[in-house]
């Protein structure tokens, strides 16, 4: 039976003030047999399960769709649900929790600001008009605009890539970006002066810089540095042209 | 999010904007430049035919939006970079505004020695 050894980032906020000034920062290495194939998240579970109980991670599909269990895993950002442990080599399998992240416990990251940001750029339909009588209608073209944004599953790879958060606070990311550029390109949303002032200013789109870590980082294969950068020439549509969307 | 981080974060697109048009005006500008000196023969290269080229009004126009560009994108993209280093909130305030103070002084010193040519 083949075996994995996973060496894993543990990190004990009760243990922060420890002797050896590690901040309650270690790695641990396990050994988990597995018979055909195994994903870092099984891998996981029966660590947790069956070795050291006290193992704390975030998850919830499994099926790479709801994004809890995004991880530094061998350097890569990658949703451990979706990693086979065959295709990382051969030697030790190394999960962190995202980098430049405040972690809670283990592998698990605190998104706070990373949930605020979304929410500032008011991630969902805005309707100005009368609603239709049965649902809104879309040209199958104007859907084919979200099929880029619609895929991401807010697991903050992206935003803890970004330098230029690392660097500012405030700075929405480019999650949140990328969820308002998935609504600002939407044919049936009609926020003209709602959302625009939100990611149209010095901590929202401009502070994207393009050096497109995000790009990279993403387990979706997504784009946000693309889509910032549209929103950046919509807002000069909108506000020097008088472009309605 | 707070509002306050929202509006005192106003702003943005012009600088965003002025950077992409500067760029286009020091594509255009260093291209005639370039053929300008290079590839066309405009006469004897000496002093006072280069002289008399720097008063004709339309170099003369050609010059300033040179400077005036180069000076804007250098320093904005400097300020771009330097951003990515931790400059947040008020001392993001200071840097744009020494990065200004130091835009007029360096426009002021080009426009001193291009000063000769415009009053020959």
């Amino acid at each position: 039976m083949p075996e994995a050894t996973f060496r894993i980032k543990r990190h004990n906020p009760e243990k922060l003030d420890d002797q050896n000034g590690t901040g309650g920062d270690r790695y641990d290495e396990f050994t988990v047999p597995y018979e055909s194939s195994l994903t870092v998240l099984e891998g996981l579970f029966y660590i947790q399960e069956a070795l050291d109980g006290s193992l704390s991670f975030r998850y919830c599909c499994r099926a790479a769709v709801c994004g809890s269990c995004a991880m530094y895993i061998n350097g890569t950002y990658r949703l451990a649900c979706q990693t086979n442990v065959r295709h990382l080599g051969d030697g030790p399998i190394t999960v962190e929790p995202m980098p430049h992240m405040p972690v809670v416990k283990d592998l698990v990251c605190d998104m706070t600001d990373f949930f605020a940001k979304y929410e500032t750029v008011m991630p969902h339909i805005i309707r100005n008009s009368a609603p239709p009588e049965k649902e809104i209608m879309q040209s199958p073209n104007d859907r084919k605009k979200l099929d880029m944004p619609v895929d991401c599953i807010l697991c903050g790879s992206c935003y803890s890539s970004c330098p230029s958060v690392w660097g500012e606070g405030n700075y929405l990311g480019p999650a949140a970006l990328l969820k308002a550029y998935r609504f600002e390109v939407d044919s049936r949303d009609e926020a003209r002066k709602e959302r625009l002032p939100r990611f149209d200013n010095e901590r929202g789109s401009y502070r994207c810089h393009t050096i497109t870590n995000c790009v990279e980082a993403c387990p979706k294969e997504l784009n946000p540095t693309e889509a910032i950068q549209w929103l950046k020439g919509a807002a000069v549509r909108r506000r020097l042209l008088g472009r309605a969307k | 999010m707070r509002q306050g981080v929202i509006e005192e974060s106003a702003g943005g697109m012009w600088l965003w904007l002025l950077q992409r048009v500067t760029a286009v005006v020091l594509i255009l500008g260093l291209s005639a430049h370039i053929v300008v000196t290079h590839v066309l023969n405009l006469g004897e290269l000496s002093y006072d035919n280069v002289a008399g080229r720097l008063a004709m009004p339309f170099f003369v126009v050609v010059d300033f939006a040179l400077l005036g560009a180069g000076i804007f994108h250098a320093l904005n993209g400097l300020r771009m970079v330097l951003l990515d280093y931790g400059f947040s909130g008020r001392s993001q305030t200071m840097l744009s505004w020494g990065l200004f103070a130091f835009g007029v002084a360096a426009f002021g010193y080009g426009t001193w020695a291009l000063w000769p040519w415009l009053t020959a």
